[in-house]
């Protein structure tokens, strides 16, 4: 098959997503067959696709020499695809009750199908140029997620993802027309494509520039602030886009910026991948005290999602074969565990219509399912043996023994006091949920249940996910050890 | 071979189907949760009675592996009898408060497993998977009664145990990676084979304090005072018999396979478990609470046993093979008979806790005294704590003293440190001795002050049901049996090498005599001299506090650590909080010199919004940062008119 055919889960979603608004469903039962089954094509689309096609790269459109739009899949885009094709479909269903009693449904599916085009385009994206092209493009379809709700804060909220993901974009600009004008095309090739004749300190800078501007989106310390703020979206965007899609297509970017285009040889070691080693290493602490000393239950999901990804940008920055199978490993299971959180954080609050840490007493034993998925997650993302958390964090603590200098040990002991934490702040509100003191259980009258079966389905599913590759993790070890080495 | 598995799974599986039963007001899950701990119990038996070799390998591939033998079959045998033997006596116990029974019968089964998959484990893996398990589930049980009281040592229980889990985890990972194997088996030679002493190094002290936060050793040791008092008095049997020796058990295999021959280990080991030795044993002197005094006395006796390690680390690093056993047949004894001890003790307080609610001595004083069953089955559990001759802990507290004084023989370079240790350990068996004289005879021996409350414990002379009795006076009739040589030198010789001999010679030679002599010679005069002048005023039990006339307060360590988390939590999250905001000062600046259409209204000046911002508590409001499209854009220009300049200087 001609890898023409990757253009056409790019294009599905986005064409179909964007014929909801002119077609205009009169009911919500024919919005959500149709929403459900193009998210459900897509996503057999790039199954098809991952286990049909080769790897080799296809030239859409050529803008001058050099800047292409290109599309290829290999090991990498695969995980990356066939996570998020996952997650989509059972999300989904999540939504459409999450949404039942809003306005304006229609916007917000068209743009929420959009968004799945457009992330496939950053997966299937085989050079700079396109993939820069799609991250822009990613910025711009979801802003209208962000400030879906239209009040104050949620507007203000949508201008500030808009100002640091368009401004960091514009950073990586830089990177991108370093990679291109001194690469092969800034061609996506394992080991780095660079070409003689660069200055090196320049193009140290320039992976710096691009580290951070991509890194907005993977929200690196310095630029994480629109990530918490952006919690106000409703809670299908907050955990599919700022928990999955649009974070990872930042910690995606900067893979394909450092082990594919610029290469560990020339990093490793070097002043700007050292660097960016502890920027990742102080994000990930920092933002998992931010996490311990926030209220608002959604916002503190966030910033641990900050923490997370700058897990896997430390696995990243390491440099090695390890810290790149850790960084993948990471993606992938943080994604599921984070979206469980999410959605249990969702159903809370879309039942009790409270948001606050501090409203959760008592509360898990009138929600007993949801909050024993939201306890199993905590757990996981902890890194305790039996949930895919461990796996992955394993992974990277070897990882950063096998760096073995000081960069490596300082990750270790911020890893170590970051799993600590996280297990403060997450399972603290377990604590709270479960085991509130006679007398302080806020939820001792009230008559609220479970949430709808729509919204447990995802719950259910992801917590079991979490279980079974926590205890049977082999496949995708294999399969993200075949990435590493090139094999995919 | 599948008998493994089946100890494992069984419990596990039958673990929801006891909560689904408890969730029912009058239906009773005890009877399932029972029948599987005596079907666990037979199984374990039957591991025994086969004594299969081999490893065993469940899942391919992945990491589990299981090794039934020596120590660790009997452990799981062990474990198996004391959950057996809770699981009957918690019959009785939970007879009237019936509250969240499914809850606690179904971790209950939980931690069974968990705990027979650390014992039987042949790998560091798979003791750290199940380890980690018995972590959450035990502290349901420190949660079980939900007061504050339970809450505040639930959350400090839960933050230790999961600090402890992850220096663990960093542990076992350097471990893998300096020698590539966690197989207890494999370890020896691959660290042999090792380039790196110092991973080693610290891979073992890694090791040593993930355990020793379950252990209850020294710098972790706050959970446990405020843990085991909370939970009801079965759990609190488990968590003292044979949780703690968890972690006991973990630290014997890094001292067994990782680190066998480093003395600066053995030294930082024996400093640990003098220090926890001591301070237990003092807590528990000063405690006016019974299963608080039994919590700080396990703290205590875990720091015999940690003593006893260290002796096995120091004779390894002076490569005296024969005395690494023999310190072993010590620690290994010690364990057995503190958890066949904290059970019948645990359980005792248990009766008291259920007949009375109580448990301040001054309530509990007297109640005992015309109860012969339970005062038999505590005194013999409190003599076999205190090393009194022919009882269970004399022969191990022997067995551990004469290593810690053929230790000084054998090592001049240390002989000092080792001697202060001798003297630490015969003090703190003395105390052991007056603290358990302290409770025996409060509850047993004394009237209570109120004299219509004595009469009225004098009137009701039943305590227990005849199961519940069994159980009790079964365990604590092991005590003596556990004092004679020859079944200690066997169960020494399952445990470990079996040249090991525990002849009646030695522990009985006139010098033993007279340690232990000399040490209930101590434990009777602080009784006499401490507990009777000090701490009765009036009548009446006080702690040490209330005896110097200061007002009685919580813990004061405990409080110590709370503050000393508060208070470095608060600086750093206000540090963070500064750094936080601080980010948003240079947008600010530039903001403030660049945007023209901002100047015009922002009367403050960038300063004022710098403050504003770190100081102002909601966030929202006051964020100045990007007030429209202008900012992005500025944002885009500057990216755009540095990439121009750069290309500019490389093209030219």
């Amino acid at each position: 098959m001609s890898p023409l055919f990757l253009l056409l889960p790019i294009l599905i979603p986005v064409i179909g997503g964007f014929l909801l608004i002119p077609l205009k469903p009169k009911t919500s039962r024919v919005r959500n067959i149709y929403s459900e089954c193009v998210v459900v094509l897509t996503s057999i689309l790039v199954w098809v696709a991952i286990f049909t096609l080769d790897r080799e790269s296809v030239e859409l459109y050529s803008f001058t020499r050099g800047f292409s739009i290109d599309f290829m899949l290999d090991g990498a885009g695969m995980l990356f695809a066939g996570m998020v094709s996952l997650m989509w479909p059972l999300v989904m269903l999540y939504a459409f009750d999450y949404m039942e009693n809003t306005g304006r449904k229609n916007v917000f599916f068209a743009f929420y199908i959009m968004t799945y085009g457009i992330t496939l385009g950053i997966a299937f994206a085989s050079n700079m140029t396109t993939m820069y092209t799609f991250f822009e493009m990613l910025t711009l379809v979801t802003i209208p997620l962000v400030s879906y709700y239209e009040s104050r804060e949620s507007r203000y909220a949508g201008r500030k993802y808009a100002a640091f993901c368009i401004g960091g974009a514009s950073l990586g600009f830089f990177a991108v027309i370093m990679t291109t004008l001194y690469g092969k095309g800034g061609n996506f090739i394992l080991g780095g494509s660079l070409i003689e004749g660069f200055d090196p300190v320049l193009m140290q800078l320039a992976f710096l520039f691009g580290f951070f501007g991509f890194g907005v989106k993977a929200a690196v310390v310095p630029l994480h602030d629109w990530l918490p703020t952006a919690s106000v979206a409703p809670t299908p965007v907050t955990a599919l886009l700022h928990a999955v899609a649009v974070v990872n297509s930042g910690v995606f970017a900067i893979v394909r910026l450092t082990y594919y285009t610029f290469g560990t040889e020339f990093l490793d070691h070097s002043p700007a991948g050292d660097l960016a080693l502890y920027v990742s290493i102080f994000s990930l602490l920092f933002s998992a005290w931010m996490a311990l000393g926030e209220g608002h239950f959604k916002r503190r999901l966030a910033y641990s999602t900050v923490s997370n990804l700058s897990y896997m940008l430390m696995g990243l920055m390491l440099m090695s074969s390890a810290g790149l199978e850790a960084g993948l490993l990471h993606m992938l299971f943080h994604g599921i565990i984070k979206m469980s959180l999410f959605l249990c954080a969702g159903a809370f609050m879309h039942v009790t219509g409270k948001e606050y840490v501090k409203d959760t007493v008592g509360v898990g034993r009138k929600m007993p399912v949801t909050f024993a998925f939201y306890t199993m997650g905590g757990i996981s993302l902890t890194g305790v043996p039996l949930f895919c958390g461990f796996v992955s964090k394993w992974k990277l603590l070897s990882a950063a023994f096998e760096r073995g200098d000081i960069g490596g040990y300082a990750g270790i002991l911020a890893l170590l006091i970051s799993a600590l934490l996280c297990a403060i702040y997450t399972l603290g509100i377990s604590m709270r949920a479960f085991f509130a003191p006679k007398g302080e259980d806020l939820y001792e009258r009230s008559d609220i249940k479970e949430a709808h079966a729509l919204m447990q389905i995802p719950i259910i599913v992801f917590g079991i996910i979490n279980v079974v590759l926590g205890i049977y993790p082999a496949p995708i070890l294999k399969f993200v050890e075949k990435i590493v080495v090139g094999l995919i | 071979m599948s008998l493994i598995l089946l100890i494992i799974i069984i419990p596990i599986l039958t673990a929801p189907v006891a909560y689904l039963i408890g969730r029912k007001e009058e239906s009773r899950p005890e009877y399932l949760a029972t029948g599987v701990c005596t079907l666990i119990l037979a199984a374990v038996i039957a591991l025994a009675i086969r004594r299969p070799q081999a490893a065993l390998c469940l899942i391919p591939r992945t990491f589990f592996s299981f090794d039934p033998s020596k120590l660790h079959l009997l452990y799981g045998l062990i474990t198996a009898f004391m959950w057996f033997a809770t699981a009957i006596f918690s019959r009785e116990y939970f007879a009237k408060e019936r509250e969240h029974l499914g809850r606690y019968w179904m971790f209950m089964l939980i931690t069974l497993s968990a705990t027979e998959g650390v014992m039987l484990s042949a790998d560091f893996m798979t003791a750290f998977v199940f380890f980690e398990i018995l972590s959450f589930t035990s502290f349901t049980w420190v949660i079980h009664e939900e007061t504050g009281e339970a809450v505040r040592a639930a959350y400090t229980y839960l933050f230790i145990a999961v600090f402890g889990g992850m220096v663990l985890f960093a542990g076992l990972a350097l471990l893998q990676h300096a020698a590539g194997t966690l197989s207890f088996a494999k370890l020896p030679s691959a660290i042999a084979a090792c380039s790196h002493p110092g991973y080693v190094m610290a891979a073992g002290i890694c090791i040593l304090f993930g355990f020793g936060a379950k252990a209850g050793m020294f710098p972790l040791h706050v959970w446990l005072p405020m843990a085991h008092p909370v939970a009801p008095s079965p759990a609190s049997a488990l968590l003292s018999g044979i949780l703690t020796k968890v972690g006991i058990y973990g630290i014997l295999m890094a001292v067994r396979y990782v680190l066998c021959d480093s003395e600066e280990f053995a030294i930082l080991i024996f400093v640990l478990a003098l220090i926890t030795m001591a301070t237990g044993a003092l807590l528990a002197l000063f405690s006016v609470n019974l299963k608080r005094t039994l919590a700080c006395s396990s703290m205590s006796q875990i720091g015999f046993i940690l003593s006893g390690i260290a002796m096995m680390e120091f004779f390894g690093s002076a490569g005296e093979t024969k005395k690494v056993e023999a310190a072993f047949a010590g620690v290994a004894l010690h364990m057995i008979n503190h958890s066949m001890i904290k059970l019948v003790l645990f359980m005792a307080a248990g009766v008291v806790v259920m007949r009375l609610g109580a448990l301040r001595l001054d309530e509990i004083r007297g109640w005992g005294r015309n109860k012969k069953a339970l005062k038999l089955a505590f005194g013999l559990g409190a003599l076999g704590i205190s090393g009194v001759p022919l009882f269970g802990g004399y022969v191990s507290k022997t067995l551990l003293h004469e290593a810690i004084t053929e230790g000084s023989h054998v090592l001049p370079g240390v002989a000092a440190l080792l001697k202060t240790g001798e003297w630490v350990f015969i003090v703190s068996g003395g105390l052991t001795f007056a603290y358990m004289l302290k409770l025996f005879i409060c509850l047993f021996c004394e009237s209570n002050s109120d004299a219509q409350k004595q009469e009225s414990f004098n009137k009701d002379a039943s305590c227990m049901n005849n199961c519940s009795a069994a159980v009790i006076l079964f365990t604590a009739l092991l005590m003596p049996l556990l004092g004679q040589p020859p079944i200690a030198g066997f169960l020494a010789g399952i445990c470990g090498d079996p040249g090991v001999r525990v002849a009646y010679g030695s522990i009985f030679s006139l010098e033993s005599l007279l340690g232990g002599g000399l040490s209930l010679l101590i434990g009777a005069g602080v009784y006499l001299l401490i507990v009777r002048k000090l701490l009765i005023k009036d009548g009446s039990y006080v702690t040490l506090r209330q005896a110097l006339g200061r007002a009685d307060k919580e813990s004061a360590a405990a409080k110590m650590f709370a503050g000393f988390f508060k208070g470095a939590g608060t600086v750093l999250s206000e540090a963070v909080k500064l750094i936080a905001y601080g980010l948003d000062a240079p947008v600010d600046l530039l903001k403030y010199f660049l945007s023209a259409e901002q100047n015009k209204n922002d009367r403050h000046t960038p300063v004022y919004g710098l403050f504003s911002a770190t100081l102002t508590s909601s966030r929202d409001e006051a964020h100045p940062i990007s007030e429209g499209f202008s900012f992005a854009l500025m944002m885009t220009c500057i990216g755009i008119l540095i990439i121009l300049f750069v290309l500019v200087f490389t093209v030219l």
